[in-house]
Formats: C-alpha cells, structure tokens, sequence
C-alpha cells in the first residue's frame, strides 16, 4: 500500500470508528496522514503547539460527547505523560492515542525514544498495539474504540512504517 | 480586588455555561457560589484552558468558560496560540491573577516579576484581551463576554485573601460522570452508550 492509500485507510477507520474530533502535532512522517485528516471536513482538526494540551483538548472534547483521537509521534507521547495520568486515568476518560513509533526496529533515529515507548504504555496500563500491516488499520482502529470507550481508559496504537505506507511490509518480503 | 467578588459578578451571568475550574481555590469558592453538576474542576496543573477549548470546539453553541491561574497558565503558554488559531465564538477565558502558586506554598510566579499574560494572550493572536481592574469593570467584562462572540480572554490581578467556603463535594470521577449526564440532559444528547448482552441478539 502506498502512503496516500495507507493515509485514507487510517482516517476512513477512523470515522468508521466514530471519530470526529482530531487533535495533532506533525511529524515527518505522518506528513501524508495530516494532509487526509486536514482536508476532511467532516472532522474537527485541532492541530497543536505541544502534545500535553491535545490531551487536555480531547478530554473536554469527550466530555461534551465527541470521540476523540490524538496524533504525535512518541516524543509528544512522553511529552503528554502528566495528563495522560493526571486527567485520563484519573478521571477515567477513554482516548485513543496513534502514536508515530520513531526508533522503532531498523529506524535510523530516536533509538532511545523506541526503546521506551513500550516500556512506560506498560508503566502506565495502557493497553497497546502495534500496527504493521495497513491491510488491518481500519479494523484494528474500531477495535481499539472499542476497548478504550468500553475500559474508559486511553489505548495506544503505535504507527509503524509499514502501516503508514512507508515501508515494505515484512511479510511481503 | 478579591477573586471572591469577581466570581459572585460571573455568577450573576454565567446562566447556563459549562464551568472549567483550575484545581484550588478558584474551584472552591466557585463551588461555594454555584454548585452544580456544571462544574467541571481540573486537576492538570495548566490544562484548565485546554480541556475548555476541547468543550468549546466539541460543543460550539453551548457558552464554556475557564476559570484559569497565573501559575496554571504559565504552565500551559500554548494553549493561547492554539486558541487563537481555532478561534472558539463560545469560549470566555478569565484569568485570576494573584502572583503566586496558591495551592502550592505561595511562592511567586513569573508573573510577579512583571509578565503580562494579557499581553501575552493579545500577542498569541486573541483579540479581545485585556485586564479588568475592578470588580464593576470585571462584572461588566464578563457580560458583555457572556453575550458577544470570542474567544475572550479576561484578566483580574486579585489579591491571595481567601473566602471560608466547604470542601469540593465529590471526587474526580464522579465529577466527571455527573458533568456528563448534566450535558446529556441539558443538550438532549445521547454520550454513554452501553449495549445488550449477547444472549439478547
């Protein structure tokens, strides 16, 4: 799948999960997603200066009935740790979180950031996924919904490469 | 200027708006004026004004207003770009100024050594800021905030004089499960879904 059909894969499973409400901050990366979820109208994009107050944006999001997604990159991930714990744990609000996976195996960058990503989704109880096949986006993203309305808890889908139409899919090789 | 005062002056016209209070004082002596399942109390320090952008955006013809501190927004600066940019009609943002992090020993801010977040929100791109330097001038401020579109961004530098008021009634969660059936019931909307067991299909 290339990147643009990988870009509509995700956002069309998105809305197909219900998701309305966008919060973002860019990476490189996710260049070609941010155009997608840009362009669509019928989403409300809230593109952000730092990642910790698009936590605070779609928990006020929810609270008025919308459902909500944040897009970062790890980075903005650790960025966003006090009100992950603070607000969405604390108060119980579901968020799914699409975290860009920098560092990830074979990256030439951030290798630290990848190295701990796993480890504090796990520190935190945040049950996570991590995508690698486009082909299974838009199910794996309405499940996701699923769990984190269902466990009122944020849940983590970690983007790789792969899934963003960036690089070959292992098992294609 | 007693914060206290100001905060009776928004509840003479604060009608139906949903209320998003930084954790401390400003949500106890809320509380103590106007309970209600409206009432949402932050406990993030600096994302008060966040979490009523998200409600402004999410809720765009429901009036929010945030009730944020010095200390609380020095912590989260960017939330002013980022509502400038999104330009929320329904958002009042009231900032109490009072120099110091109240609820956490009273040690100076930024703000004490001469930063002007008004300035700083007019210079991030929301128009109509500007300080009230009464409690008449605030009273008048938030009504015409409560009437005309925004965002609105409205300073009080208030002294640190406390008001003896009852403790906040109920935890985290129950706050948030009674300020979203209070939205339910007020926007006849459905938010909590729940569905019937298997054994029903």
């Amino acid at each position: 799948m290339n990147e643009e059909s990988a870009a509509q894969t995700i956002v069309n499973g998105l809305k197909a999960a219900g998701i309305d409400f966008i919060a973002t901050l860019p990476d490189i990366n996710l260049a070609r997603l941010l155009d997608e979820i840009e362009q669509d109208a019928a989403v409300t994009h809230v593109p952000l200066c730092r990642e910790e107050e698009g936590i605070g944006i779609c928990a006020g999001a929810y609270l008025v009935g919308r459902k909500c997604a944040a897009l970062m990159q790890n980075g903005g991930f650790f960025n966003s740790n006090n009100a992950i714990v603070s607000t969405l744990l604390q108060y119980q609000i579901p968020l799914l979180l699409l975290i860009y996976y920098a560092g990830d195996i074979g990256d030439r960058t951030f290798a630290t950031s990848g190295a701990m990503t796993e480890p504090v989704l796990r520190a935190l109880g945040i049950r996570y996924y991590v995508m690698r096949q486009a082909g299974e986006a838009a199910e794996v993203i309405k499940r996701a919904q699923v769990l984190a309305e269902d466990s009122k808890r944020p849940v983590a889908l970690l983007l790789t490469k792969e899934v963003l139409g960036l690089r070959s899919e292992l098992a294609s090789l | 200027m007693k914060r206290f005062d100001c905060l009776k002056a928004l509840a003479a016209v604060a009608q139906d708006a949903l209320i998003v209070s930084s954790a401390g004082a400003t949500t106890l002596e809320w509380n103590g004026i106007r309970p209600g399942d409206g009432n949402f109390r932050v406990r993030t320090l600096g994302l008060c004004s966040s979490i009523a952008l998200g409600m402004a955006l999410g809720l765009p013809h429901r009036r929010v207003v945030a009730l944020d501190g010095d200390g609380s927004l020095l912590m989260n600066l960017c939330s002013l770009p980022t509502i400038a940019r999104m330009k929320p009609k329904n958002l009042l943002h009231v900032l109490f100024d009072n120099e110091v992090y109240e609820a956490s020993g009273s040690k100076k801010t930024a703000t004490a050594a001469g930063t002007d977040l008004v300035g700083v929100a007019r210079a991030a791109g929301i128009e109509k800021a500007r300080w009230a330097k009464s409690v008449e001038e605030f009273a008048q401020t938030v009504a015409e905030g409560m009437k005309s579109d925004g965002p609105h961004f409205i300073g009080a530098k208030v002294t640190t004089a406390r008001t003896e008021v009852p403790p906040y009634p109920l935890d985290e969660v129950e706050n948030k499960y009674r300020f979203i059936r209070h939205v339910e019931k007020t926007e006849n909307i459905k938010i909590f879904q729940t569905n019937l067991p298997a054994s029903y299909k």
